[in-house]
């Protein structure tokens, strides 16, 4: 009876995902969103150095973000500015492992 | 479109059918640090309650729809996890949580494979370090089709004019 | 130095000849014996029962292989450690002398090679079977022998029979295989291989920057994140000799207790569901989740990742959400003890189960919650302190060595826990300072939720980890495992203890 009551008492705590998105869930680390025309190849190459994990890497002129091993430590976050910023995201799966590769240019366009 | 590419996609949507409404999963760790197994069994907590999804933990791999793998996969758990996906029938879906199981922390040496996908086939990646239980549960979602993916069409560049 | 650190130095000096001491930078007191001499100094050690031994670990150096003897001087506040060049075969069990030291003294062999004299049967620890050839030692060298046995030696005879189970285990639990003795139902002998979850990560350390080795070292057991990495980048910091500021070290602090709580919460959770009492999981389990999203609004990741950082912390709580948001997750927890503790049949299943003595505890140097319900009085925050507002800690003890009694010293340490981070949290900040990169040695420690976390790094010239060793407190804890599994228990209640000792297999395993 007491842990009946104890429940009752207590009310639902259920999240709705995936009908809704708790609010608290934007505080959840997260994979870097890049301003890339803010990005010179120097502040690329710094970033690139920057991340830990090393899940952003420097190919040539674009910069290339391994959300598999991103580990949303915010290293590049710190190291980039306003160039970086967290992108918020949390729903990541996918059924290919190369989806998330993504690639992000350096510098603006001609 | 190869007609192996062909069977495989047409085997996934008959797999997805079935466990769109009732899931059974066994889990599997291959050398995790501990955390991703922490966030695994919050799915049947209150606050997740995976059950409400249809979906179930077993412990009996007989049983067992979808096999979820933390862990950067330890070689001496190969034959374990190789056995572990032999005992599960088909059709089945395996689902590695995780950056150590999708090769983000350790590279490959005498120890470790350093991804899941390298012991056996992976069919939905879910990275974090650790997934929350709501990245958790997207991507049990997302491996029975009940959502769709969405970072293939994320984008992690934005744009935006420079100022001044 | 204190008198306290006196008498095990004293006893060395009287047993052992050549014996020359010096003192670390961070208060370690260090005594170098020739290979020898070791036997004795060990021997004399242990007789003073003034020193608990800590770890025994092996590194490659210039001159050959130097073996460590960690002991911790509780009462001193000091550690104390003996180090020796030693050869293989060159000298006799350490073991033999310190029965606390048998898995290192396993792990040495496995680790450098360095086997004691005799033909002492060694234990395989974490080289897993037939991997003799292909996992070199941590200089990369060749092994010249292998691990003679496979587990403990026991007696399988009469109607007995081994069961096997594991590594697969049930949803959510660690891979750990168990080989349980038992004529049916109860439990006569327990043996566990951890080496499926052997990750090799000392030695990955060797060769990094020990800024960017912290990454695998909060990886290393992440429920111990925190408490892993404080001592980790103390010993680094003091092999530098950087003092990090007081702020920096009240934000350790904060973490490394917000640590413990959530992972106490996890035990008690973890004890209802192998008790089979679901509602009391599920409260336990929602002041478990408020508990981690407290960790997410105070420090950006609910199991305290990225906190720490090499010479101080990288982050400072928001003080506002922690101040207001941990009162009523803890209160969640006690309310939801308060209940267990009312639950006649859950109480049952704890009460006489899993009993350790504090002779084991001590015998095996046990550490932590686990060590304080048998009796033993030790706590590295209030023991070996680096931050003044650990010296009045209270620290919980029970005698009953139990299931029960280890709860009950989980439960309370939350609530001292809850008041030292209030009190702490006015001065929280971030702050960091440079740490040098050039040669040296350090030790580093700290009290995580599973007791005494140890580090000890050995930095090149050019200021990169040439050895690092992480002793989370599970290397110490597992092996009282079957001590408590055989007192008068039957199978269902091995997960209950297991859930007590709340260890990991990860920080055994590493």
């Amino acid at each position: 009876m007491l842990w009946f009551l104890r429940g009752i008492r207590r009310g639902v705590v259920t999240t709705r995902y995936p009908r809704a998105t708790d609010a608290w869930a934007r505080q959840l680390p997260s994979p870097p969103a890049f301003r890339s025309r803010r990005l010179t190849p120097e502040l690329a190459a710094r970033l690139a150095e920057s991340c830990t994990p090393g899940a952003l890497r420097l190919e040539g002129s674009e910069l290339v973000l391994d959300l598999g091993a991103c580990t949303g430590c915010g290293d590049c976050l710190t190291a980039g500015d306003d160039a970086v910023v967290p992108s918020g995201e949390f729903e990541l799966a996918t059924s290919a492992r190369d989806a998330l590769i993504k690639r992000i240019p350096i510098g603006a366009e001609g | 479109m190869t007609e192996e590419q062909r069977l495989s996609d047409e085997l996934r949507e008959r797999a997805v059918a079935l466990f769109a409404r009732s899931l059974h999963i066994r889990t599997f760790d291959s050398g995790s640090c501990a955390v991703c197994e922490s966030e695994i069994r919050l799915l049947s907590a209150p606050h997740y309650d995976l059950h409400r999804l249809g979906f179930f933990f077993t412990p009996a791999p007989r049983h067992a729809d979808l096999l979820l793998v933390s862990g950067a996969a330890v070689r001496a758990a190969d034959t374990a996890l190789r056995k572990t996906l032999a005992a599960i029938p088909e059709p089945r879906i395996v689902v590695a949580v995780g950056a150590c199981a999708l090769g983000g922390v350790f590279a490959p040496d005498e120890l470790v494979h350093g991804r899941v996908d390298a012991v056996v086939p992976v069919d939905v990646y879910v990275p974090g370090c650790p997934p929350s239980p709501l990245a958790l549960l997207h991507g049990l979602l997302v491996a029975v089709g009940r959502l769709e993916e969405k970072v293939r069409t994320l984008d992690f560049d934005l744009r935006e004019e420079l100022v001044g | 130095m204190s008198t306290a650190v006196a008498a095990p130095l004293e006893a060395l000096h009287r047993a052992a000849r050549g014996v020359e001491v010096r003192e670390g930078p961070d208060g370690t007191v260090v005594a170098r014996l020739p290979e020898d001499e070791l036997r004795l100094a060990v021997a004399a050690i242990a007789e003073t029962n003034a020193a608990r031994f800590a770890d025994l670990f092996g590194a490659h150096e210039e001159d050959g292989v130097v073996a460590r003897l960690v002991y911790a001087l509780d009462s001193a506040g000091q550690y104390l450690i003996v180090e020796a060049a030693v050869t293989d075969q060159g000298h006799p069990p350490i073991s033999d002398d310190e029965p606390a030291a048998f898995v290192e003294e396993c792990e040495l062999f496995e680790q450098v090679g360095i086997r004691p004299s005799g033909d002492r049967p060694l234990n395989r620890v974490l080289l897993p079977p037939g991997a003799e050839n292909t996992f070199p030692l941590l200089d990369g060298g060749r092994r010249s022998a292998v691990p003679r046995e496979l587990h403990a030696p026991h007696h399988v005879r009469g109607e007995a029979f081994e069961f096997p189970f594991g590594p697969v285990r049930a949803a959510g639990w660690e891979s750990l295989y168990m080989g349980l003795v038992t004529t049916g139902e109860e439990v006569l002998d327990l043996y566990l291989f951890h080496w499926h979850k052997h990750r090799g990560l000392e030695r990955r350390l060797q060769g990094l920057d020990p800024a960017r080795a912290l990454f695998l070292v909060e990886r290393t057991e992440g429920l111990s994140a925190v408490a892993l990495g404080v001592a980790y980048c103390r010993a680094v910091e003091a092999a530098g000799s950087v003092v990090t500021p007081h702020s920096a070290a009240s934000t350790r602090m904060i973490a490394l207790e917000l640590e413990r709580i959530y992972n106490h919460a996890q035990a008690v959770a973890l004890l209802c569901q192998t008790t089979g009492l679901s509602v009391g999981q599920a409260q336990a389990e929602i002041a478990l989740e408020q508990l981690l999203r407290v960790n997410l609004a105070a420090f950006g990741h609910r199991y305290l990742f990225g906190v720490v950082e090499l010479g101080g912390v990288r982050r400072a709580p928001d003080a506002e959400a922690l101040g207001s948001s941990l009162p009523a997750a803890v209160d969640s927890f006690r309310r939801a003890v308060r209940a267990l503790l009312r639950t006649n049949s859950h109480v049952d299943r704890l009460e006489a189960c899993g009993i350790l003595s504090g002779d084991t505890a001590r015998r095996l140097a046990l550490v932590g919650p686990v060590a304080r319900a048998c009796g033993v009085d030790t706590d590295t925050r209030r023991d070996h302190p680096w931050h003044p507002a650990a010296a009045e800690l209270g620290v919980a003890t029970r005698t009953a060595g139990d299931v029960l009694a280890r709860m009950e010293v989980m439960v309370a340490e939350v609530e001292e826990s809850q008041r030292l981070i209030l009190e702490l949290l006015p001065e929280a900040r971030t702050a960091v300072v440079d740490v040098p990169r050039n040669a040296g040695m350090g030790l580093g420690w700290a009290e995580s939720p599973r007791g005494e976390a140890l580090a000890f790094v050995s930095l090149d010239e050019q200021g990169r980890i040439s050895r690092a060793r992480l002793r989370p407190a599970s290397v110490r804890n597992w092996r009282a495992f079957d001590d408590a599994a055989r007192a008068r228990n039957v199978f269902t209640d091995v997960p209950i203890i297991e859930a007590s000792f709340w260890q990991t297999v990860a920080g055994f395993a590493r």
